[in-house]
């Protein structure tokens, strides 16, 4: 790889890092690919890990970040290439081989035991911990631990009473304490405040200065730039990039994790006749609050019939509520959402479906179907109460038959059996179903949700189109997605979430994706 | 070359479940009669037996009868349970609530049958309800499983009976041991001692799968039991209807007692249930929850049971008995599971 500080790369990344010339890496992977069902997890990567190195690993949601970390911690087994420890060819065929091997991992969500106190917790399945114990002991081995490695813990402390910043470092302790010499971070610092967040990069560099590495998993485009002395970029499995981090931008990483080769379809043009028109759905200065948390701050969005609103960002930056509360099923802490002028903050979900707000929801399996109940059940959920399906109290299963048959008939879904549980059903056609199901009611406004997630290109395509047929008769689409491309081709507006605010909104056309990528990464656009 | 191999269906068609769960009973019933064979008994002879003494004789038929009822109202109880999502383990207590509730009404309330009839209904019906209060409550609001806290609460009404029959409530009369004295109004009968708690029972069960299937109410509760989620989404009343349902299916336990008290054994006694709620957790699952299948499964359990005390004088302990229920239920779930596969031929091309 040639970076710019370095063009002819001359330089080894030893001398860089200040290590003795063919010193080998602490751990590499050569060619490593996994393999799921219909799925390339990961392919052909390499990636090598120096001692004394912050090497940050950066990519969306779906690059592979998360499979890699799982081969290099003994989780998964790759399906080809090679692991090398030291030099050495490994095998980890399981993570306490990993371990062993020196090579722990914090993830994003802790595994720690809240009743225990700290002591416990760094010495639970530890095959260093001595057989008598007694609270005294295993207290006094950690406080020294603690000394050891320069993480300040407090070892008779409950993990339940510690703040989340707390918490992170006795996982770290725990991982180090069994001799970690690479310690893999995931989103470390989600979690944190700015302050703990400091306070967790004077750990990580002075845990690099004693000859060991650090691997920073993250989205956070200033984190990297600030932390890291190389990143690898990975993007759909592969990877893209090593760079030094000192000769990045964050704009070039952005451009790095998500221009990939965009396929450009322009699906704007609209027939004659078919035009924007007034704002249906707007969301006025709205903020969800939950357990202290501000999952949703001051959003505002004007939302037009006729229109595809996109919602772009890093899964889990508020998208999930912004659908809530678009459909009802969330009532605002502070602020009003409003359809045709009305306030229906308090409406409630059933008022917002016969008001003509469809909703594709991002979990199918726990939100949109029964999978355990039949396809006639799931696919009539919407009109299962209108005529010709209900005669007052009375429910019709024939009529419910009838309907189903027609939406399947829409949904181009070859149903063998009504009666067979939808759960049968390969996950195309039951989004397709959903879909179908939801179009029928959406006479103002559709939510998507992630429509696409665990599609293949066919069924993508078919849902792109359902939105496009929506769109031509008036309705406003908002298109929550991770893919860009079904953003840069189909919305007229683009709203970027970060952290529960929208950091901007942007013309879909002729849209510079290094912009949506910064604001995916937390840059305000001004 | 020619290979077997096994297919696993989605779904297995309605024939081939029927046939296995034909096969599964069958199955159950020779292993228990091996083992009586092995204990130095005659199976064939003691099934003989069995069956003469119940269909041979109108005497057999109506002790038949008197088993069916309460299994039927248990059966419907926990089945209905099924249907939103809820193990209702606690038929047995509510049963024993809704016996103690009638039986106080009938001992302490003066007035004309047809009066004081409805009101011990009533009474029954609100003691099983009430007796499913705090867990239906506590699952609702704060999500802790029903499985336990239904559980628990038949123990409570278990001891509440014994402890009223030979105390405060014994018969005075000195005539009987503990029991409180005999009713003063009795459920009419239809024929012979066959009262009309079983009519009523196989009435509720038709109602109960009309309004499981043919009612807008009906889809609601079986979306929200099988997935709340959904439910939400679709922004139907979930907690509302959970709570009406459990309530529902301890009113009907508690039904159940009152035909138990005042049409079969007319005095309140310690262990009226007779373990009718546990064996009807059993008759709803062998019904997969459909009250029309419960009819066939309590009809089939109460053969069994009946079976059980026929032979009594035989030897036999009503634990082998409720040994040989759990053996059913046993090869039902085996045979519901072997009902999926279907053994395919292929043949495979020489080179």
């Amino acid at each position: 790889m040639v970076s710019i500080a370095d063009p002819m790369g001359t330089v080894s990344i030893q001398s860089r890092l200040g290590l003795a010339p063919g010193t080998p890496p602490l751990v590499a992977l050569r060619g490593v690919a996994k393999y799921f069902p219909g799925v390339i997890a990961n392919e052909d990567v390499d990636l090598a890990i120096y001692p004394g190195e912050i090497h940050a690993l950066l990519g969306e949601n779906g690059a592979g970040k998360s499979t890699l970390m799982n081969i290099l911690t003994g989780i998964y087994q790759a399906d080809a290439g090679e692991i090398l420890r030291d030099g050495e060819t490994a095998e980890f065929s399981s993570p306490i081989d990993a371990i062993a091997a020196g090579i722990g991992m914090v993830h994003q969500h802790f595994k720690l035991v809240n009743a225990f106190t700290v002591a416990e917790n760094v010495h639970l399945g530890w095959s260093q911990t001595p057989a008598r114990i007694s609270a005294r002991t295993l207290e006094a081995r950690t406080q020294k631990l603690s000394q050891d490695l320069g993480l300040t813990v407090n070892a008779s402390a409950r993990v339940s009473d510690l703040s989340t910043g707390e918490q992170q470092r006795v996982e770290i302790l725990r991982v180090l304490a069994r001799d970690a010499k690479v310690l893999i971070l995931d989103e470390p610092t989600a979690v944190l405040t700015p302050a703990e967040a400091r306070e967790l990069f004077v750990a990580l560099r002075a845990f690099t200065a004693r000859g060991n590495a650090v691997i920073f998993i993250s989205h956070k485009l200033d984190e990297v730039v600030e932390i890291s002395n190389r990143v690898t970029i990975l993007r759909g499995g592969r990877k893209v990039a090593t760079e030094w981090t000192e000769s990045c931008t964050e704009k070039s990483l952005a451009q790095m994790m998500v221009g990939r080769e965009i396929v450009l379809n322009n699906l704007r043009e609209r027939p004659k006749g078919a035009t924007i028109g007034a704002p249906v759905l707007s969301l006025k200065d709205v903020s969800l609050k939950s357990h202290g948390a501000m999952l949703l701050k001051n959003v505002s969005l004007d939302l037009h019939a006729g229109e595809v609103l996109g919602i772009a960002g890093v899964a889990g930056n508020g998208q999930r509520e912004l659908s809530h509360m678009l459909t009802g099923l969330a009532v605002p802490s502070s602020g009003q959402v409003h359809l045709d002028g009305v306030d229906v903050s308090m409406s409630g979900a059933r008022a917002m479906a016969e008001a003509g707000v469809g909703h594709i929801p991002e979990d199918r399996l726990h939100a949109g179907m029964s999978p355990a109940l039949s396809i006639t059940d799931n696919t009539v959920l919407r009109e299962y109460a209108d005529a010709p399906l209900a005669q007052g109290p009375w429910y019709i299963p024939r009529q419910a038959l009838h309907l189903a048959q027609e939406i399947a008939k829409l949904a181009e879904v070859m149903v063998p059996d009504f009666a067979m549980p939808a759960r049968n059903l390969s996950g195309g056609n039951q989004q397709r179903l959903v879909a179908r199901r939801e179009m029928r009611i959406a006479d103002k406004v559709l939510i998507a949700a992630y429509p696409s997630r665990g599609l293949d290109v066919g069924a993508i395509n078919t849902m792109m189109h359902y939105f496009v047929e929506l769109r031509d008769r008036g309705v406003a689409v908002i298109l929550i997605s991770e893919e860009l491309e079904e953003l840069v081709n189909l919305a007229d507006r683009i709203a970027v979430m970060f952290h529960g605010e929208i950091m901007g909104i942007v013309p879909g056309e002729g849209v510079d994706i290094e912009d949506i990528g910064l604001m995916m990464g937390g840059r305000r656009n001004t | 070359m020619m290979s077997y191999r096994l297919q696993r269906l989605p779904a297995a068609s309605p024939a081939v479940a029927f046939a296995a769960r034909l096969v599964s009973v069958i199955a159950a019933l020779a292993t228990a009669g091996l083992i009586l064979k092995l204990a130095g008994m005659e199976p064939l002879a003691l099934g003989a037996k069995v069956i003469s003494s119940t269909f041979g004789s109108s005497f057999g038929i109506a002790d038949l009868a008197l088993l069916f009822s309460p299994l039927l109202y248990c059966g419907l109880a926990v089945a209905i349970g099924m249907r939103v999502g809820v193990w209702n383990i606690g038929a047995e207590g509510q049963f024993n609530l809704g016996a103690f509730s009638a039986a106080g009404v009938g001992l302490f309330v003066a007035g004309p049958p047809v009066l004081i009839l409805p009101l011990m209904v009533l009474a029954g019906m609100i003691g099983g309800a009430l007796w499913i209060l705090i867990p239906t409550l506590a699952r609702a609001y704060a999500g802790v499983s029903e499985l336990i806290t239904t559980l628990l609460m038949n123990f409570v009404a278990t001891l509440l009976v014994y402890f009223v029959a030979t105390g405060p409530w014994l018969d005075s009369s000195g005539m009987a041991l503990a029991t409180t004295a005999r009713l003063p109004v009795a459920i009419p009968e239809i024929w012979d001692i066959v009262h009309w708690g079983l009519p009523v029972a196989l009435g509720l069960a038709v109602v109960l799968a009309i309004a499981f299937n043919y009612t807008k109410w009906g889809y609601e509760v079986r979306i929200g039991g099988s997935n709340p989620g959904n439910a939400l989404y679709a922004g139907m009343p979930v907690r509302r209807h959970l709570i009406f349902v459990m309530l529902l299916s301890g009113a009907l336990a508690g039904l159940g007692g009152v035909m138990e008290v005042a049409g079969t054994v007319h005095r309140l006694q310690g262990g009226i249930s007779n373990n009718f709620g546990y064996i009807g957790i059993m008759v709803a699952v062998l019904a997969r929850a459909a009250p029309l299948g419960v009819i066939v499964s309590a009809l089939f359990m109460a053969v069994v049971l009946n079976g059980g005390i026929i032979l009594q004088p035989q030897g036999l302990t009503t634990q082998t008995v409720l040994a040989v229920t759990g053996l059913i239920l046993l090869y039902a779930a085996i045979g519901d599971e072997f009902a999926r596969y279907r053994v395919l031929r292929t043949i495979q091309p020489q080179d």
